[in-house]
């Protein structure tokens, strides 16, 4: 397999030098196209803004890849010091390099475990890869496995439940309560920044409508042109929250907005269903005394980022048996390439030794010709068959239990020079 | 075939539902495919005996009998459950609609001493009574489907009002869609149910009217549930009564059920008997 890897993520290079080192756009398709010129090798980089890593792969080839002459390419073509890249790389060879493109894709090297993009992230780069026609057999069966891994962790272990972003916790909280938006009002109340990404969230889901207030009709307006929204005068606010769904509030007001006693005035007026109100405003807009998980569902922002603690911690329970599945994949993954490399040789072993049996076997028959009866024939060509499958046994189960290691070939090389295999 | 058919118990589909159940709990703790392919295979198998048996009952126990229509309706859900745990598998099926089937079950077997009822012969008003118990059957399912999507719906309201991570615990529909839910099996169940007490009154009207008759705790609990259901749709419709209010009175509406089908039977006179 011969498999090198050579890369750093943001445990080890800084992220000024991440930018540096980065495969972006056509530098991609060019570093691609150099590294398999250059070392006559299967090439797949992953770069990503958290990690670049280079895989590499020559197989059949006697003599391995050299992760300095990897890292001197990697400076060279970001015009880099070498010394200023060298320490900040890791490279890793054969299962250990297996081990981390699996545990990569898994997400279980990502800056938040179980975080769901990193295993698109492997997807692309091995597709950017094989389109520039840097990979092969090795590349190809490897990020497959990869990515068969990764939904393996995913679906058998819960590392990538929840969201571990406010504003997608919150829009989780909204779908608890929805299940289709295109009959639904979402009310914008004010212009803070920190509800700017929440209402991207919640645009997405196509509601009927999106009404904007603001103090100031200027910023309503700003909004509302941002998110296609209608612009309403802040003193309708209480109307507007009559015919709201979900109310995401960001205002910078000093103290409360809304009070319990005016809010259960707008639900007496209002006959549509459950309002969800995502108070993201600090300090809160609206008097949490309004939750009460029928007719007003509030969540404040102490209550997201709850939530998102919460995943996180719960996500960590998750990373034991996901381990776990990498490592059994791991084995597998490295058992196939040895049993490929091995098996021919070993059909090879027996189908000489099965020939020349016979032929002594047979041989032996020739001489003794009527001296032996039928008995005697099956008697002597059973004891033959015995002694050969005792004498391969040695060899066979030695090439079958040879390390891990996909390139030590060693045995194998022996073995074929011992029997004169081909 | 017949004598394997005979050899099925109560005990049988019973247990598979139980082992199903056992197995969803399971899932809740460690979600796999395995664990849900299995419970859907004890499922299955439940559901054939649960027929079978049914089947091979069907002399000794008719519909009329509250055994007779607990076990149909316990085989209704069952169906239901199997569907649903396929097409949506996310969500926790099993712990709402498998305990309301063991303990349909279970009140079939406790009643199964109930009064036996005469066989039915031919002519119109066999027809009604035919016609009186199907419908009822078919109302009984949307009252099940109904409490099902109730206690959906309030676990749902208590999960909001704790404040639960979304991604935590029970996976249910969100409220929007348990309402709606609730709301089509209503209407699913009222015309039936509507139907099923009409259909009863024609049969009175063969037997001439006795005022006992509708003092009868069946015919009493099935017209009280008509009322329930015709105030739960004046709430929906009228009074756009939502959510919380409305999961309520299904569920009065299904305790009112479980009364009928536990009480004994009202004995139209010969003939008339589904």
């Amino acid at each position: 397999m011969n498999l090198l890897l050579v890369g750093g993520s943001y445990k080890t290079i800084p992220i000024e030098l991440r930018e540096k080192l980065a495969f972006d756009g056509p530098k991609l398709p060019a570093a691609l196209n150099e590294l398999t010129a250059r070392f006559g090798c299967e090439a797949v980089i992953l770069s990503t803004c958290n990690r670049v890593e280079l895989y590499l792969a020559r197989p059949g080839s006697p003599s391995g890849l050299n992760a300095d002459l990897i890292t001197e390419f990697v400076a060279q073509f970001h015009q880099t010091g070498y010394d200023a890249i060298r320490q900040n790389l890791y490279s890793q060879t054969n299962a250990d390099a297996v081990q981390h493109l699996f545990r990569v894709a898994s997400s279980l090297d990502s800056m938040i475990v179980g975080e769901g993009q990193i295993a698109g992230q492997v997807k692309k780069a091995y597709e950017q890869s094989r389109e520039a026609g840097a990979t092969g057999s090795v590349m190809h069966g490897l990020f497959q496995q990869a990515l068969a891994v990764a939904k393996r962790v995913k679906t058998q272990t819960g590392i990538s439940r929840g969201h571990v972003s406010v504003s997608s916790v919150a829009v989780d909280y909204v779908r608890q309560v929805y299940d289709h938006f295109d009959d639904k009002t979402v009310l914008v109340i004010g212009a803070g920044k920190m509800g700017a990404l929440t209402l991207r969230h919640l645009r997405d889901l196509h509601p009927r409508r999106i009404l904007v207030t603001n103090r100031s009709p200027e910023k309503a307006q700003a909004v509302a042109k941002e998110c296609s929204g209608t612009p309403i005068p802040w003193e309708r606010l209480d109307d507007a929250l009559v015919e709201a769904d979900i109310v995401l509030s960001t205002t910078g007001a000093p103290q409360p907005i809304m009070t319990r006693q005016r809010f259960e005035g707008i639900l007496a007026r209002r006959s549509r269903g459950t309002m969800v109100i995502l108070d993201i405003a600090v300090p809160r807009d609206f008097d949490p005394a309004i939750h009460d998980g029928d007719r007003a569902c509030l969540f404040n922002v102490d209550d997201l980022k709850r939530i998102q603690e919460q995943t996180i911690h719960e996500r960590q329970q998750h990373i034991r048996p996901a381990e776990n599945i990498v490592e059994q994949e791991v084995k597998r993954y490295i058992n196939d390439i040895r049993r490929r490399r091995h098996g021919p040789i070993i059909a090879q072993l027996t189908q000489e030794a099965e020939a020349q049996r016979k032929a002594i076997v047979a041989d032996l028959f020739a001489k003794l010709t009527g001296k032996l009866s039928k008995e005697d024939c099956d008697y002597i060509e059973g004891a033959f068959k015995l002694m050969q499958n005792r004498f391969l046994h040695g060899p066979i189960s030695a090439l079958a239990d040879d390390a891990p290691e996909p390139s030590r070939h060693t045995l194998l090389e022996a073995m074929m020079k011992m029997f004169r295999l081909s | 075939m017949n004598s394997f058919a005979g050899k099925i118990t109560v005990l049988c589909f019973v247990a598979s539902y139980a082992v199903t159940f056992a197995l969803e709990l399971w899932r809740l703790k460690r979600p796999g495919p395995a664990a849900r392919f299995v419970a859907l295979g004890f499922a299955a198998a439940g559901l054939f005996a649960h027929a079978t048996y049914l089947i091979m009952k069907s002399q000794a126990l008719p519909l009329g009998t509250p055994t007779g229509s607990l076990l149909l309706i316990a085989l209704i859900l069952a169906v239901f459950y199997f569907f649903e745990a396929i097409h949506h598998f996310r969500i926790a099926w099993a712990i709402f609609v498998l305990p309301i089937v063991l303990i349909l079950i279970a009140l079939a077997v406790i009643t199964e001493d109930a009064t036996a009822m005469p066989r039915a012969d031919s002519g119109w008003k066999y027809f009604w009574g035919v016609a009186h118990g199907t419908l009822l059957i078919l109302a009984a399912v949307g009252v099940s489907v109904g409490f099902i999507a109730s206690v959906m719906y309030l676990v749902q309201l208590g999960r909001l009002r704790a404040k639960v991570a979304p991604n935590q615990g029970l996976t249910l529909f969100n409220l929007e869609r348990l309402e709606l839910m609730n709301r089509r099996a209503i209407l699913w169940s009222f015309p039936f149910l509507t139907a099923g007490l009409l259909a009863g009154f024609a049969l009175q009207v063969y037997d001439g009217f006795l005022l006992q008759d509708w003092l009868n705790p069946r015919i009493a609990a099935v017209v009280g549930l008509w009322v329930v259901f015709a105030i739960l749709l004046y709430l929906r419709y009228r009074v756009h009564v939502r959510g919380r209010a409305l999961a309520i009175w299904t569920m009065i509406a299904f305790a009112i059920f479980l009364i009928a089908l536990v009480s004994p039977p009202h004995v139209f006179a010969p003939g008339a008997q589904p």
